[in-house]
């Protein structure tokens, strides 16, 4: 059966024979008969004179009349035609029956052999639909509806084999026949006009389930009749319940028939090792949102549950891949059974779902150890651990700062792993599966392009976006982490992508960040020298603020932002119940970070980047404005001839007061130091307005403004 | 091996506050007394390489030099359970062992003598390293050898490594009790010149405010000096916890510093601690919460510079910046609120000129040192208060030097040859200047006083050295 559940539900043919032969089948009796009178049509009239030698049964007296009536009855009781009583078949629907008697019986007779024809019909009709729904292609369902109605078929025969017995000793009068049959009536009758709605629309599977249990729901008030529907009903049901049993315990769609009501998209599955691979890269976590999907049909008694039971199979799916061993423990208790007031199944497959949650969960934070590489994550992306950075920037400095198309990946990657492998990340065995590669574009191009956030937010025109012209590697770089299956059903492509961003965003604000300590650095060699009511003062203060900006952008990001709402992850993710649950809750707090480092708001975000953009220039011309507005006379001092001498140095030599004087009247210096001042002091009061206006709907950004602008120091 | 720090201990108290240190740094990172790794020290994630490095035999090794004119400490040190843990290379003894007689001058002197074997041992120490990041000094102010030689070293470290940062711990002499060095009035100015002209930073460590912590919130009726040690060895290495074990900022010793001050002259750092306890002593187990540990840090008992520097002209006094490093189980999700109850109740009074807030770093604990407390913080703040501390050196010397007292050792040296006292003057000009820049600090419109000063004008035409030399700008 195994090769049988491919996407066409191809069933096995019955034999022709089968249809040719109509005494395989038990149709002759039927066909027969009805191929015979149209032959007896043409030649006698309609009347009930057509039985040949045989008398009209009008010609015997009551008595004997009787007597034939009831060998009669008992022959049509099974579908075979008496002498006295004829059956018609309405031409086209196979379904339709009526029964004549000779107009010349007996008309008590005739009346009491009236009222037994109704249970004649049902059982004609269940025989028949018995037949037809036993051929393979209508499917498990209607399979076993067949043999439960056709084992209750055995029983009439049985019944109708004792009654003739009867009769044959002479002890069943006609008044006694009705008398055993009326107790069956009803259900028979019940049970037909299910059937003719079953074979009116054909259903099969959960169709027939459906009906079969809002009929037995319908006949509440008839305890025999439904107490029947429901045993018809859960004979029904086995062979469904099997093929749930085993998806829920093995996860394995055992469906031949087409009748369950999940659905496996084999596309998603070219064999364990395109799967890792696509899985990694795929930006939509296909794998575990597509490759089981529910369908259509699903039975009526399953809706409320039917979810469970999907993420159920599909867990135990995932386990498989994982190449671990799922014994669901089966005990006698965990056989499925329909019904019942208990809802026994209910637990069952509650349990099922719990052990398979609970399995997975266990298997992806135990074994693949899911906390440590999202810890390690953070420690990389999120720069929680920040001292491999802060090498790795000393070493790539020269390469990073090229140009996007003459930078080296390779160059970078090999300084990366130096740098992991010498700092506290060295003792994190995760450092190996970090990765570094260099975007094409910027942040802000990026997150205009990136498809997710494209919806959530209007994005202002590509042409609104102007790309510097020279993006160095410092703009673009960005981590990547190997994230191996089956973690990357929780960290997807798309979820990394979004650490991503917010990696980029920290490590440009890093990179302004050394850039100021730098300037920083270079006010602090000058200190000897007599510097008030210089432009160095002025110029030291601007750097201060400059620092204190970014400083407090990087603290509102990290502790305001990053570290708060990881902690609330991880402490969601330790009671996570299932590994929906924790997906849910990371991407959750991957979109929280997002939406709080200012990355959805473009506006904002461009305006950060101006000014971190005019911290980069100050400090790039603060080498020059300094030493520009010292005079350097020739130094003497013999100590230092024999050093290179760099201007800083010089600066700080041992006597400066005899030897530096500072040239407090160059304008130039003093006028663009001013210029940077009032430009980036522009910049910031402008940021108070935007993010006050925003604040509304971002409640956070009343934190960010009090950190960069300082609100609520003075109220 | 990035970013290492060299510690530089010199002097009496600046071996013994150096020992403390290493003492602690040890605990934290589960070194033994031998520096090898204990075997329950297991967990990674922590960077012993930025103070120590590994010898052939993974011993670990303070990058450390020990220096003394005398062989007291030293001498003591070697024969205490920690002697395996230096290098033995990197102590230096003068050779005739004679101390520099608390007189500034002749530790000056003697540093120039033996500079080249001292320079020897920092430059062995700074080529061992991958990429060195600074110095740390540790010396007192008020003797001799720390004063004197570290004033030397801080100049020549100044010239050879200008690239590098330099950072002291500085321990102020007690004001409070009548001191047997009568010249350290002398030793401390001249030392304080050197301090503002040569250091990137200096954190403050007042005796007198350590004398009173111990007594006041410790409870020890006479505190020995080792107890007082032990603060000092506790706000070193918490100061330190941000590059040693790595957080989200300040992995490195000059993004630690760079947000902390200001200006370059304004580098004098005060700091507080708490809770504070010292070894054996039985404590009162409080709860400690994020914002509990802020506050605290934030009152004037639990901070590590005079009372009466912080409480004179108290309401003029600000802060120009402050870094609250925390330690411990913190959760995060308290740091805002904490901020933000601290802003409210305006228990920080800021500087006007500029924005200034609070920051915060959390910092990891160490898995091997038990505490009793969940939290504990450090406080590094910039604050102008710190000025009058120096205007009391200032007072003190002048007293002395009306007098002409004691002035007849300093002569005996090639700097104050021939009643050449000009360096006395020059150190006090710088003293007062940073005072009142200091004090200028605490005016809304410091940024002014930058530009107002009536030596220069600032918006003059520009002269023949105006011309921009385009090949300066790097």
């Amino acid at each position: 059966m195994e090769n049988s559940s491919s996407s066409s539900i191809s069933c096995p043919s019955t034999p022709r024979w089968n249809s040719e032969r109509p005494f395989l089948t038990g149709r002759f009796l039927q066909e027969t008969k009805t191929f015979s009178r149209f032959a007896e049509t043409k030649s006698l009239s309609v009347d009930s004179l057509s039985l040949g030698s045989e008398k009209a049964i009008g010609c015997y007296n009551a008595a004997v009349q009787e007597l034939l009536v009831i060998d009669d009855l008992l022959s049509v009781l099974v579908g075979i035609e008496g002498r006295y009583i004829s059956i018609k078949r309405v031409r086209g629907k196979e379904d339709n029956f009526t029964f004549q008697v000779d107009a010349s019986m007996d008309l008590a007779l005739q009346e009491l052999a009236k009222r037994i024809f109704p249970l004649c019909e049902s059982f004609m009709l269940i025989n028949q639909y018995v037949e037809s729904r036993s051929q393979f292609k209508n499917g498990l369902v209607n399979h076993a509806f067949a043999a439960a109605l056709r084992a209750l078929l055995l029983d009439y025969q049985a019944m109708v084999a004792q009654l003739e017995h009867q009769f044959r000793l002479g002890r069943l009068s006609l008044q006694g026949l009705w008398f055993y049959c009326q107790p069956m009536m009803t259900s028979m009758q019940a049970l037909s006009s299910v059937i003719q709605k079953a074979s009116a629309n054909n259903f099969a599977g959960s169709a027939v389930l459906n009906l079969l249990q809002s009929q037995a729901k319908a006949m509440a008030g008839d305890n025999a009749v439904r107490s029947l529907l429901e045993k018809m009903a859960q004979c029904a049901s086995n062979a469904y319940l099997s093929i749930l049993e085993r998806w829920i315990y093995e996860g394995v769609i055992d469906d031949p028939y087409g009748e369950f009501f999940i659905a496996e998209n084999k596309t998603l599955q070219k064999g364990f090792r395109i799967l890792q691979e696509s899985l990694a890269q795929d930006y939509d976590a296909k794998y575990w949102r597509q490759r089981y999907s529910l369908k259509d049909g699903i039975p009526s008694f399953l809706a409320n549950i039917a979810g469970t039971i999907l993420t159920t199979g599909k867990y135990l799916n995932v386990l498989r891949e994982c190449g671990h061993h799922v014994q669901v423990p089966v005990s006698e208790n965990s056989k499925l059974m329909s019904f019942g007031t208990n809802h026994h199944y209910l637990e069952c497959i509650k349990s099922a779902y719990d052990f398979a949650s609970g399995e997975l969960l266990n298997l992806i934070k135990e074994k693949y150890d899911l906390m440590g590489t999202l810890r390690s994550i953070k420690h990389y992306l999120l720069l929680d651990q920040g001292d491999f950075l802060v090498h790795f920037m000393d070493i790539a400095r020269d390469e990073l700062a090229k140009k996007l198309d003459e930078i080296s990946v390779e160059k970078l990657q090999s300084l990366l792993d130096l740098a992991l492998r010498t700092t506290a990340a060295a003792a994190d065995p995760c450092h190996e599966d970090l990765t570094c590669c260099v975007e094409t574009c910027s942040l802000l191009k990026r997150l205009g392009t990136l498809k997710d956030i494209e919806n959530s937010r209007n994005v202002p025109d590509d042409n609104d976006l102007e790309e510097p012209v020279n993006v160095t590697g410092l703009e673009t770089l960005s981590l990547s982490y190997k994230v191996r299956w089956p973690l990357s059903i929780v960290i997807s492509k798309k979820a990394l992508t979004k650490y991503q961003l917010i990696f980029c965003f920290l490590f440009h604000c890093k990179h302004v960040d050394r850039q100021l300590c730098g300037a920083w650095q270079v006010h602090q060699g000058v200190r000897s020298l007599k510097m008030r009511g210089t432009a160095i003062s002025r110029s030291s203060l601007l750097c201060r603020s400059m620092l204190k900006f970014i400083n407090s952008l990087l603290h509102y990001l990290t502790f305001e932002v990053l570290e708060p709402n990881w902690h609330v992850m991880h402490n969601r993710l330790q009671s996570a119940k299932s590994i929906d649950e924790v997906i849910q809750h990371h991407d959750f707090f991957l979109d929280k970070c997002l939406r709080e480092c200012l990355l959805l708001l473009p506006e904002l975000l461009k305006k950060v980047e101006k000014l971190k953009s005019l911290c980069l220039q100050y400090a790039a011309a603060t080498q020059w404005l300094i030493t520009s507005s010292v005079d350097i006379p020739s130094l003497e001092e013999p100590f230092d001839d024999s050093n290179v001498s760099e201007n800083a140095k010089q600066l700080k030599s041992r006597n400066p007061s005899h030897a530096l004087k500072l040239s407090t009247n160059n304008t130039t210096v003093t006028d663009s130091i001013l210029k940077f001042e009032r430009e980036f002091n522009s910049e910031l009061q402008s940021l108070g307005p935007i993010l006050s206006s925003s604040s509304q709907a971002e409640p956070y950004l009343t934190h960010l403004a009090q950190w960069i602008l300082g609100v609520g120091n003075e109220q | 091996m990035p970013r290492e720090i060299i510690t530089l201990q010199v002097g009496q108290c600046g071996n013994q506050i150096g020992m403390e240190f290493w003492k602690q740094l040890c605990l934290e990172h589960g070194i033994s007394k031998d520096g090898i790794l204990e075997d329950f020290a297991t967990q990674g994630g922590d960077r012993k390489d930025v103070f120590f490095y590994q010898a052939d035999d993974q011993h670990y090794i303070p990058r450390a030099l020990l220096i003394d004119l005398e062989p007291r400490v030293i001498n003591g040190i070697q024969n205490s359970e920690y002697r395996n843990l230096y290098n033995h290379e990197n102590i230096f003894v003068s050779d005739h062992g004679g101390g520099a007689g608390n007189n500034w001058a002749s530790g000056y002197h003697q540093g120039k003598g033996v500079e080249e074997d001292i320079m020897d041992m920092i430059d062995r120490e700074a080529d061992g390293s991958d990429s060195l990041e600074g110095f740390v000094l540790c010396h007192s102010i008020a003797g001799g050898t720390g004063s004197g030689m570290g004033s030397y070293l801080l100049e020549t470290l100044n010239d050879r490594y200008s690239k590098k940062l330099v950072q002291t711990y500085s321990v102020f002499p007690n004001q409070m009790e009548t001191s047997d060095v009568v010249v350290q009035p002398y030793n401390s100015l001249l030392t304080l010149k050197r301090l503002t002209l040569n250091a990137d930073c200096v954190v403050v460590l007042d005796n007198t405010a350590l004398n009173r912590i111990a007594v006041e919130r410790l409870h020890l009726s006479n505190p020995t000096f080792a107890q007082t040690n032990s603060l000092v060895s506790t706000v070193m290495s918490a100061s330190t916890t941000t590059l040693r074990y790595p957080g989200y900022m300040n992995n490195d010793l000059v993004g630690l510093l760079a947000s902390l001050i200001p200006t370059p002259r304004c580098h004098f750092l005060m700091t507080g601690y708490t809770p504070l306890t010292v070894e054996r002593q039985a404590n009162v187990i409080r709860k400690t919460t994020v914002l509990d540990v802020m506050r605290r840090l934030l009152q004037t008992k639990n901070i590590m510079v005079s009372s009466y520097a912080r409480t004179k002209e108290a309401s003029q006094a600000k802060y120009i910046s402050i870094l609250n490093i925390i330690q411990g189980e913190v959760d995060p999700t308290q740091v805002h609120e904490s901020l933000q109850r601290i802003r409210e109740r305006k228990l920080v009074n800021f500087i006007e000129w500029g924005p200034a807030s609070i920051q915060v770093a959390l910092s990891r604990k160490s898995p091997y040192v038990q505490t009793a407390h969940r939290v504990s913080g450090l406080m590094l703040a910039s604050h102008t208060s710190i000025r009058h501390l120096f205007s009391k050196c200032l007072s003190q010397y002048e007293k002395l030097r009306k007098k002409q007292a004691f002035l007849d050792n300093y002569r005996k040296f090639p700097m104050f040859a021939d009643n050449d006292l000009s360096e006395f003057d020059e150190s006090r000009d710088i003293i007062e200047s940073l005072v009142d820049e200091y004090k200028a600090c605490e005016s809304p419109d410091y940024i002014k006083w930058g530009m107002e000063d009536p030596d220069h004008v600032l918006t003059g035409e520009g002269n023949a050295s105006g011309t921009v030399d385009p090949k300066l700008a790097v």
